[in-house]
């Protein structure tokens, strides 16, 4: 008897999300294993957002699903979503400004996961180490609006972290940061995956995806283009080509 | 000099009634960013279920408080998730239309319930008080004014120390970010809306113990519960108590000017709105955002 194969922690089929006559995602397939770490890149335009709107609950499908755990969660409430274990950031920061840097992590802590709940002192003391983990200890009492880009970003992977999600949907953290601050920021997110949380991350810094994803997904036109090992994929002609355009990467090819 | 201590302390008992009328709609308007025009609509509810309980059951008016915060708060609660959810997103204009709307309906309502003849509720201690000297304290005041305090207490208390308020400055924050952190918004709105109306559902008890009610008494303590907080400064709790204590206070030394009473204390609160908007947009306690 064969090895029946484990269920992907989670399962996009024909994910197709339309704004007008534009479809931003066009039947998007893959799977994630727990623990995996895998990058998604694109073009500007390519839908790699969208598609974690889809995941997370902000656009409904028009139409194909998404499992997790082997249960669809297509149109379910995004509040629910998080609850399941699936946490998020967004590209452009959306900190809790009338707070600090502790409060919002801590909120983090107090919902999310729902088999994770926790009491205040718990969640406060939760809202701590992960700051320790992202390195913002030092400013945790500080207002949102005193702290810098950099900072605000490691408040959003903290807040994420805190809802002890089980997967992790990072959108662009490394963007806007310079060199040393992209090694701080990749340190961060190994020592998350470290603690045993599925990532699933965009970036266009190529770097950070070489650095830490096991596995590459090229969005291009909302479709997928290429799917595999970064190194790979990155040299895969349909990738440069969709990235530089065809007569460069033509060039390319034989200079 | 006995005369000016008097009127500080009668515009500070005033005040009282203006913290709590202001508390309530301070939050619905600053977490959900509705201006409630049914305000107070539910706060003479509050008053009429004070009045019930005293002329029924001869409860202490003070002691149906509790009983006029529960039954508001379920009311505001199925109210939001009900009717006002619906609208949540929409542009401000949409929000007065619907509320307006409610107004009307809970008052007439009432008219149904009541008549529309006045009632008042007069414990045995009212219309007496402390006596030092010339200064008169009354009572009935005095304990509103403790009752409002105590009741913004716990409200901030709530609001700043608890899961379910830190759920709602969440919310007020970035509606987007608590969803996904995983914060039921439509349960936090309803919570909000239902604390607001708790907070009416108190004031209105208090009301009722210093005038008479009819269902559309509550239409007044609207506009004032708008001036209170634009006074004070929209978002937190102390400040609509400053800005309840501050309106109290204007009031009483606007009507004591000869031959002033109520027409020209109006003119003169609502004249230092204007001032305060002019001069501090953000209110006497408010930080700028």
């Amino acid at each position: 008897m064969s090895a029946v194969a484990a269920t992907p922690q989670l399962e996009l089929r024909g994910v197709t999300k339309r704004f007008g006559g534009v479809a931003a995602v066009d039947g998007v397939n893959f799977e994630v294993a727990k623990g995996d770490i895998v990058g998604i890149i694109g073009p500007n335009g390519a839908g790699k957002t969208t598609l974690l709107n889809c995941i997370s609950g902000i656009h409904h499908l028009d139409s194909g699903d998404i499992r997790w755990e082997g249960a669809s969660i297509a149109g379910m409430a995004p509040h629910r979503i998080a609850n399941l274990g699936i946490g998020r950031t967004f590209q452009i920061v959306k900190p809790f400004g009338s707070m600090t840097a502790r409060e919002n992590v801590a909120i983090g802590a107090l919902f999310g996961s729902a088999h994770m709940r926790r009491g205040m002192k718990q969640a406060f003391a939760l809202a701590d180490e992960v700051l320790e983990l992202v390195g913002l200890k030092a400013k945790a009492d500080q207002p949102v609006s005193a702290l810098t880009i950099p900072d605000r970003k490691r408040l959003e992977v903290a807040r994420a972290v805190a809802t002890r999600p089980q997967l992790l949907l990072l959108d662009e953290v490394m963007a806007g940061l310079n060199n040393v601050e992209i090694d701080e920021a990749l340190e961060m997110v190994r020592s998350v995956h470290a603690t045993g949380v599925t990532v699933l991350l965009i970036e266009h810094v190529m770097r950070v995806i070489v650095g830490v994803c096991r596995r590459a997904i090229v969005l291009d036109s909302g479709r997928v283009l290429a799917e595999g090992e970064p190194e790979v994929v990155l040299r895969d002609e349909r990738v440069i080509e969709a990235y530089l355009g065809e007569r460069y990467a033509k060039r390319l090819k034989s200079s | 000099m006995a005369n000016f201590v008097q009127l500080v302390i009668l515009g500070l008992l005033a005040g009282g009634i203006y913290v709590a009328v202001g508390v309530g709609f301070g939050l619905v308007w600053g977490v959900l960013n509705i201006v409630n025009l049914a305000h107070g609509a539910l706060v003479i509810i509050g008053g009429y279920i004070t009045w019930q309980l005293f002329t029924a059951l001869h409860l202490d008016p003070f002691l149906t408080l509790p009983v006029d915060a529960v039954a508001l708060f379920v009311l505001g609660y199925a109210l939001q998730r009900g009717v006002i959810n619906r609208i949540i997103r929409a542009p401000l204009l949409f929000t007065f239309l619907l509320t307006f709307g409610l107004n009307l309906v809970l008052v007439n309502i009432l008219l149904l319930i009541f008549g529309s003849d006045f009632r008042s509720v007069t414990p045995a201690y009212a219309g007496k008080g402390f006596e030092f000297g010339s200064i008169v304290i009354p009572y009935v005041p005095l304990i509103s004014l403790g009752a409002a305090i105590l009741l913004s207490a716990g409200l901030a208390f709530l609001l700043n120390r608890t899961r379910i308020g830190l759920a709602i400055n969440a919310i007020a924050a970035d509606r987007d970010a608590a969803q996904l952190v995983g914060i039921d918004l439509r349960h936090a709105y309803a919570v909000t809306y239902g604390l607001g109306a708790a907070c009416a559902g108190v004031a209105g008890g208090l009301i009722a113990l210093i005038q008479a009610i009819t269902p559309t008494a509550g239409e007044p303590y609207t506009l004032q519960a708008f001036v209170v907080v634009i006074l004070g400064g929209l978002g937190r709790v102390s400040a609509t108590v400053v800005g309840g204590l501050a309106f109290g206070l204007v009031e009483v030394f606007a009507q004591s000017i000869p031959g002033s009473g109520s027409v020209f204390a109006n003119a003169i609160a609502f004249g230092l709105l204007v001032l305060v908007l002019v001069t501090r947009p953000q209110g006497l306690m408010g930080r700028l955002r």
